[in-house]
């Protein structure tokens, strides 16, 4: 089987097809690769390099804790991968970028409204929670396309507050 | 009882009114001095550490702290159902409550802590500052609280800029605001004084002059109800994000022998002008010619307490029990000494990579680093709750080495060792700042995190590794989901034997 694997805007191809070896990008590993008991911790000898991670699935997104670091990986298999090429759904750096709370808690502020033009880093809402001021800020450039919420709204985990478009989008 | 509101005397069974890492860590002092102990819980805790470790708990209602671990009735109902003849308030809620110590007192219950006066006068900005000046303690200049928009403006140009807008009831950086320029200020005042308002429903706040370039030096103190104080050394502090401390360690960088000895002297002066007992800390501000300036005393147990701990062998919280059964102190000031370094990570559940947005969700996993020079004090256990309801921290991983170089390599090696999933948590933060060059070389102050300390710069190490495992279990669990949709294979029904199989996973 042949897998895409997205980590940020590294991709690396992966292909597995015995239990001892995998291809990746083309370059043979040898893998030993168990899941122990203790929930979903793996040990994985990769060319016998000892790794021990905790991967978990989450909103479609693998969670792979190594070494400390959290990192977010989207698998594809080829075909899913094709389809969604195909489609235009693929994760890309163009199209809406979606600014959702959080965490519950209330709107202190959104400095934003539909139209105005932003930069990436631009404080876009600001939301109180854990009697902290937290500042939501644009993940890129672009334009605001609408404003969910409002000052004083009180919000749940997840909920969307502001979308914004591609700059060069009209309205 | 004493005229300022102290009880010392004797007691079996002891209230702990808080919860999480530190509601453990005192069951713990009390287990090893033979107390017994009685735990509060909300809604949100029933399954909490500090529940199950205690000989007793009690529930005192739903979730958020102010219907709970903040009602002073609920608690001390607690205590009279219980018959627990003293309490400990640990830190944050009613820790510094002048009125909860009060009624602690009034009810007969020894409380762990200062004199109620003390509290009182320390709480307060304004007096603490005069108080401790008359002591010949050195301030920092600035403005009384309780001035209007107008006088607050005026008084800043006077002031000069920088200069820090803080609530007046503040505490944890909660309502406070850096003011670089006349223009700004206006809306930091608004700010502050809305943060101030929702965190302790009071908007009074005051201006005070920015020591730039300056280190948050604070200097541990114990004092017995006979009126023996000491210091137990200095913790640096300095490594803050929006007022909030991440990183503490002891001894300090920049603080020589001599240096300690002075500013303990004088933060005993501070302490014995409020004729202060139990322990407490005096917080100070060092600007780079090495003068000091009093800003706050905490008065009561701190969250960094435990890296004074391991470089001074002293367990504060035992102490703080001895001294409030009316124990002299056990040491005299030239039994202290420091050997070693400790360093403290404050692991919170918050994502370093966006702007330290909180993180909450269900821990699903937590196995905490072990072995030589470490210590973790926690209240998360696999399958805890983070919510919004309590503070962000996770756990204090504190280590501890012969020197600082090898106190951070301990610390490099525990980090790399925690396994905690579920949230974002700021491990990463904390590796990243274990590697650079200004904290190793000890070169940093108040403001290197926000100003000068970035993690764009960081490059994980395991991306491709990353990579692989995520495929490897994405492939073993299509094949295993493959296998249970294959048609006849098995004479017992695929549905069942994929919720055995799930089970099996568990």
């Amino acid at each position: 089987m042949k897998y895409m694997a997205m980590v940020g805007d590294k991709e690396f191809t992966i292909e597995i097809n015995h239990e001892y070896e995998i291809l990746v990008n083309g370059e043979r590993y040898e893998v030993d690769f168990r899941q122990l008991p203790e929930g979903s911790v793996y040990s994985l000898l990769l060319n016998h390099r000892s790794l021990e991670a905790v991967v978990e699935e989450r909103d479609d997104l693998w969670q792979v804790l190594l070494r400390g670091e959290l990192y977010e990986v989207q698998v594809q298999d080829e075909r899913a991968y094709r389809l969604a090429r195909a489609r235009g759904t693929a994760v890309s750096v163009t199209g809406e970028a979606v600014i959702k709370s959080p965490m519950p808690g209330i709107i202190i502020k959104v400095p934003v409204a539909a139209g105005d033009v932003v930069k990436k880093g631009d404080t876009v809402v600001i939301l109180e929670s854990m009697k902290m001021e937290n500042e939501l800020k644009a993940p890129r450039d672009g334009v605001v396309k609408r404003v969910q919420t409002q000052q004083g709204a009180s919000v749940e985990k997840n909920q969307v507050l502001v979308i914004i478009g591609d700059p060069h989008e009209e309205g | 009882m004493r005229e300022d509101g102290l009880l010392t005397q004797k007691f079996d069974k002891l209230l702990i009114a808080n919860r999480g890492e530190i509601a453990v860590r005192i069951l713990r002092a009390c287990h090893e001095l033979g107390i017994r102990t009685v735990a509060v819980y909300s809604d949100a805790d029933r399954n909490a550490l500090h529940v199950r470790y205690a000989d007793e708990a009690y529930h005192i209602g739903p979730a958020p702290a102010r219907e709970s671990y903040l009602v002073i009735e609920k608690i001390l109902d607690v205590a009279r159902r219980s018959g627990a003849e003293a309490v400990h308030p640990g830190y944050g809620f009613l820790a510094e409550r002048a009125e909860f110590a009060q009624a602690c007192v009034d009810a007969g219950l020894v409380f762990v802590g200062p004199p109620v006066h003390a509290i009182r006068v320390m709480g307060d900005k304004l007096m603490a500052r005069q108080t401790v000046q008359a002591a010949g303690v050195p301030v920092v200049p600035g403005t009384e609280p309780g001035l209007n928009d107008e006088a607050l403006v005026a008084a800043a140009d006077q002031i000069g800029y920088p200069l820090l807008v803080k609530a007046a009831a503040g505490g944890g950086g909660k309502g406070m605001r850096p003011v670089y320029e006349p223009e700004a200020l206006p809306g930091a005042i608004a700010a502050a004084r809305r943060e101030a308002e929702a965190a302790f429903g009071d908007g009074t706040v005051y201006l005070e002059k920015m020591i730039e370039g300056g280190r948050h030096i604070e200097i541990q103190l114990l004092a017995d109800a006979e009126g023996n104080i000491i210091y137990l050394g200095e913790r640096e502090c300095s490594l803050q994000r929006r007022h909030q401390k991440l990183i503490e360690e002891a001894p300090s960088f920049v603080v020589d022998e001599e240096l300690r000895r002075r500013m303990g002297e004088v933060a005993v002066a501070a302490a014995r002008a409020v004729n202060y007992v139990n322990a407490g800390t005096i917080e100070f501000l060092l600007d780079k010619d090495k003068n000091f300036y009093f800003l706050e005393m905490n008065t009561r147990l701190q969250v960094e307490h435990p890296v004074t701990e391991l470089v001074t062998g002293v367990d504060i919280v035992q102490e703080q029990l001895r001294i409030a059964r009316g124990r002299r102190l056990r040491f005299q000031q030239e039994d202290i000494r420091m050997r070693g370094w400790a360093i403290e990570c404050r692991i919170n559940a918050e994502d370093p990579y966006n702007n330290y947005l909180p993180s909450t969700g269900q821990i699903t996993m937590s196995r905490l680093p072990t072995g030589p020079g470490v210590r973790v004090d926690t209240g998360v256990f696999t399958g805890y709750e983070v919510t919004p309801h309590y503070d962000p921290m996770i756990s204090k991983l504190i280590c501890y080495g012969e020197t600082r170089a090898e106190a951070i390599l301990r610390m490099r090696r525990a980090l790399e060792e925690y396994r905690i999933m579920g949230v974002k948590t700021n491990i990463p933060f904390h590796q990243h700042m274990m590697e650079s060059h200004r904290f190793l070389s000890g070169q940093f102050d108040t403001k290197f995190v926000e100003e000068r300390f970035s993690m764009n710069e960081r490059e994980p190490a395991d991306v491709m590794e990353a990579a692989i495992l995520a495929a490897l279990v994405a492939h073993r669990q299509g094949q295993q989901a493959s296998q249970v949709v294959a048609p006849g294979e098995r004479d017992t029904s695929n549905w069942k034997w994929y919720s055995r199989w799930e089970r099996l996973r568990r």
